[in-house]
């Protein structure tokens, strides 16, 4: 009951910053008065932003437009964008599936090459395949994700030429089957999937080296050794399952990323993410985009983390029935 | 030893699985963007422009930045259209101006109809007047929606209409040019333009139609209308799709047309293929002062030293890398086509600069101001101006804010000087009358504490003159005077380069007051 309040007090908190956050920020959404270079943004009068003003009900008491924000919310209405002039929901939904394809490919990917490497490394403790995996990882991690997806967009897709330099699926096309036509997806994924991958490995794999190399010294390993357990079950058993606890807080917090965390890589590669979307709708002051996009990304970190308690009581018996965390 | 193993089996699955996931995209070698071959004559004419999403091409859904504007003018027709030089009849054939300039009457073209088969008449061009004073679209002209400018609207025929203006205006041409013709059989039923988005909410009379939209890639694809009234289509179809750098996308034929940075032209100036046009330059920098917050700017002298120890042509090497046109002082640009080029052009010079200083007799501490840039590239513009101005005696402090916020403190005159660019600078020379004669508290394009008697008489005598060589000669004048006073300082005008694809297509021209020759539909007509 408590964590039900917790989780509902949160939400509340979510929405009311969603609401107020934007609206801080200095800026009118129908002020242009600058220009990217070559955009020539309409301009209009004074009368033309009342205009607006009054047809978005920007005129009203900010206390009323709270209310409509809620009570439109509550009736599953995110409201309507000022610069897209198109439903924040449709949107949002529109985007949506991109973005998870791109960070739940890249996350597994990672996850795989993380833990394999990790373990791999807290195996070779201090011997030089460790100390060379680790300086390699250590490196390509510290590269910001737009550079090595510059990279990758020189060699594989203009150099090559085995990649499409942008988008995410072949425009116009016909599809014989609709396996073609994944595939295609695919083939446009897999330079954006391979940069957040390379981003995100480096810190999982640290976090398996080093939470392993801990279990390791444990008095239960010494214990299953003392058993004769095999050795691959003394190592994916007994200490990755140990060893892994800490990853699904990490994995939780990722996943808040789920929505908003792969922008740059959006951008790099003309993809049509949420991340994009995001940048304008800043950019641009458009607080019913924004209030849709940080209510996603609201929605899934609470999500996770609801997820990660429930994996936790799961994965370690010391939490849960009549045990408390804190 | 087994220990061993198990290390090397992971470690090599996990390799594998990296390479399975690199290569299985190139498992498919048949290309499926191929089915668009073309050849010279039997297939059609293809072209593919940078994507990006602007909207659905309708008046009242394209987004209000970006060239969202330019594709709803592929699909609608306006009752003018622009060519090189200037403003062309386009749904109307002809018109003719009463003697006082307050009445227009308009011969329509005959025979056009919309793109479901209805007729096109005068009705419809009553219908959208109104319509857009009750329903302001994306983009709209303030004249047009004042009810004492435009006073009626009277449809004498099938293909004639009166209109009557409460004062004659000699920018009422170029005001129409910003609606859109829409049709009165369909958006007579229509209370919430925005969220008409069905197919009937893309019938226009234009040349083109939209087959193909996908909002979430920002692609578009827009085939001729094979009914269209006017010159014939060059280009069959127009495929916007989204492109991540434009220079790599041009050399690999993903697109056929982009504007690329200086500095990546060579490859393209040296390849056959590749036709290199430089851009008007119609998009600048201006420096604006805010004379009602620092008083010492109220003085003439204190603004021509800052033209004169202003470099701009250094701006124009070091910011723009050569890629633009220092600004007049006059400041309707070289490229606009009432320019004043006989206007005092303040040559930097630290010496004139200084000597305008002394005569100030400003004391030191007060010469000393803060300057409002924006983002990146105008960081570095503010350094420059710093460094030029520190040169004659002149503080400069540097204040960066995003573009938005930096936009808002103009608007409530919250800066002391601002750095600023936007587009537009080659419109109708009345935008000079929005900036240096309003006194009224507007100040999103005008200075405040700023006064010019003979400027203001003469900015609001040009918008009532008929007279178009009367008008001509007194816009002239106006900058010989905006050059003697400096109200403001015209930095650089942007100019650059686009790269065409030449057998692609090679249609492609500039209207008169326009950077980009995608926008305007005539590049892609027999015209």
């Amino acid at each position: 009951m408590g964590k039900k309040l917790e989780y509902l007090i949160t939400f509340l908190v979510i929405l009311s910053l969603n609401f107020g956050l934007p609206r801080m920020m200095p800026g009118d959404p129908f002020l242009y008065i600058s220009g990217d270079d070559n955009d020539i943004p309409v301009e209009y009068s004074r009368e033309q932003i009342e205009y607006y003003r009054e047809y978005y009900g920007m005129d009203q008491p900010i206390y009323k437009q709270y209310g409509g924000y809620i009570s439109d919310l509550a009736r599953g209405d995110l409201g309507f964008s000022y610069t897209h002039r198109e439903k924040v929901s449709r949107l949002i939904i529109n985007r949506l599936p991109w973005t998870f394809l791109l960070v739940a490919s890249s996350m597994l990917l990672s996850l795989f090459l993380g833990i394999g490497l990790g373990t791999y490394s807290a195996w070779k403790r201090n011997q030089w395949k460790d100390s060379l995996l680790y300086s390699l990882i250590m490196i390509l991690s510290e590269i910001p994700a737009f550079l090595i997806g510059l990279a990758l967009l020189v060699i594989f897709a203009a150099g090559l030429d085995w990649f499409p330099l942008s988008g995410a699926k072949t425009h116009f096309a016909v599809y014989a089957s609709n396996w073609q036509h994944g595939m295609d997806i695919a083939k446009h994924a897999v330079l954006p999937v391979i940069t957040l991958t390379i981003a995100r490995t480096g810190g999982i794999y640290l976090m398996v080296r080093n939470s392993l190399a801990t279990v390791l010294t444990k008095d239960f390993m010494r214990t299953a050794r003392a058993k004769g357990l095999k050795e691959h079950r003394i190592r994916y058993v007994h200490a990755l399952r140990n060893a892994l606890l800490p990853l699904i807080t990490r994995i939780a917090m990722q996943l808040g990323g789920l929505v908003g965390g792969a922008v740059l890589v959006e951008n790099v590669f003309s993809y049509p993410g949420l991340g994009t979307l995001m940048t304008t709708a800043v950019a641009y002051r458009d607080y019913p985009l924004l209030q849709g996009i940080f209510l996603a990304i609201g929605t899934t970190v609470v999500l996770a983390n609801l997820c990660a308690d429930m994996l936790y009581q799961k994965a370690d018996p010391r939490i849960g029935q009549g045990v408390q965390r804190k | 030893m087994r220990k061993f193993w198990a290390s090397k089996v992971m470690f090599f699955m996990v390799t594998t699985l990296v390479f399975a996931g690199l290569f299985s995209g190139c498992s498919n070698p048949a290309e499926m963007g191929g089915e668009q071959q073309q050849s010279a004559d039997s297939s059609p004419k293809v072209i593919r422009l940078e994507g990006g999403d602007y909207g659905l091409p309708q008046p009242y859904t394209t987004h209000s930045r970006g060239p969202g504007r330019y594709k709803v003018n592929l699909i609608f027709d306006k009752l003018v259209e622009k060519d090189e030089s200037g403003y062309i009849p386009w749904l109307a054939e002809s018109w003719e101006v009463s003697e006082d300039g307050k009445e227009y009457l308009f011969k329509l073209r005959e025979n056009i109809q919309w793109h479901d088969g209805e007729a096109f008449t005068a009705e419809d061009v009553a219908f959208t007047l109104e319509y857009v004073k009750k329903f302001m679209p994306v983009v709209s002209s303030a004249q047009l929606l004042d009810e004492s400018f435009v006073q009626e609207v009277e449809v004498k025929g099938e293909h004639d209409l009166i209109i009557r203006l409460g004062e004659p205006s000699p920018i009422f041409i170029e005001e129409l040019f910003s609606i859109s013709m829409i049709p009165k059989h369909i958006w007579q039923n229509v209370d919430e333009p925005e969220a008409f988005t069905g197919p009937e909410s893309l019938v226009g009379t234009g040349p083109y139609q939209l087959t193909h939209y996908e909002q979430e890639h920002g692609s578009y694809r827009f085939e001729a209308y094979e009914s269209f009234w006017g010159p014939d289509q060059k280009v069959d179809v127009i495929e916007f799709v989204p492109v991540s750098d434009p220079v790599l996308a041009l050399h690999n034929g993903d697109i056929h047309l982009s504007d690329i940075p200086i500095d990546s032209l060579d490859r393209f100036w040296e390849d056959e293929s590749y036709e290199v046009v430089e851009k008007p330059g119609v998009w600048g920098y201006r420096l604006r002062f805010n004379m009602e917050r620092k008083p010492e700017l109220q003085r003439r002298e204190l603004r021509q030293a800052m033209a004169y120890a202003i470099h701009r042509q250094d701006l124009v090497e070091r910011i723009a890398r050569g890629g633009g046109i220092p600004g007049s002082p006059g400041i309707l640009p070289p490229d606009h086509r009432w320019y004043n080029p006989d206007v005092n052009q303040y040559e930097y010079s630290t010496d004139e600069a200084m000597e305008l200083l002394a005569k100030t007799s400003l004391e030191s501490a007060s010469l000393s101001f803060e300057l409002l840039t924006g983002e990146d590239q105008e960081v570095r513009m503010g350094e420059l101006l710093r460094e030029q101005l520190a040169d004659v005696g002149i503080e400069i402090n540097l204040r960066s804010l995003d573009s938005q916020s930096r936009d808002q403190r103009i608007a409530d005159a919250q800066y002391e000087m601002v750095l600023v660019g936007h587009g537009g600078w080659a419109r109708d020379a009345d935008y000079l009358r929005a900036r240096f004669s309003s006194t009224d508290g507007d100040w999103v394009n005008s200075i405040p504490g700023y006064h010019h008697p003979q400027l203001k008489r003469m900015l609001e005598e040009q918008i009532t003159m008929v007279n178009e060589e009367e008008r001509k000669k007194t816009v002239m004048k106006i900058q010989e005077l905006l050059a003697e006073d400096v109200p403001e300082i015209p930095l650089f005008m942007r100019t650059g380069y686009t790269v065409y694809n030449k057998e692609a297509y090679s249609g492609w021209m500039h209207v008169f007051d326009h950077h980009n020759m995608t926008h305007n539909k005539l590049s892609y007509l027999d015209y």
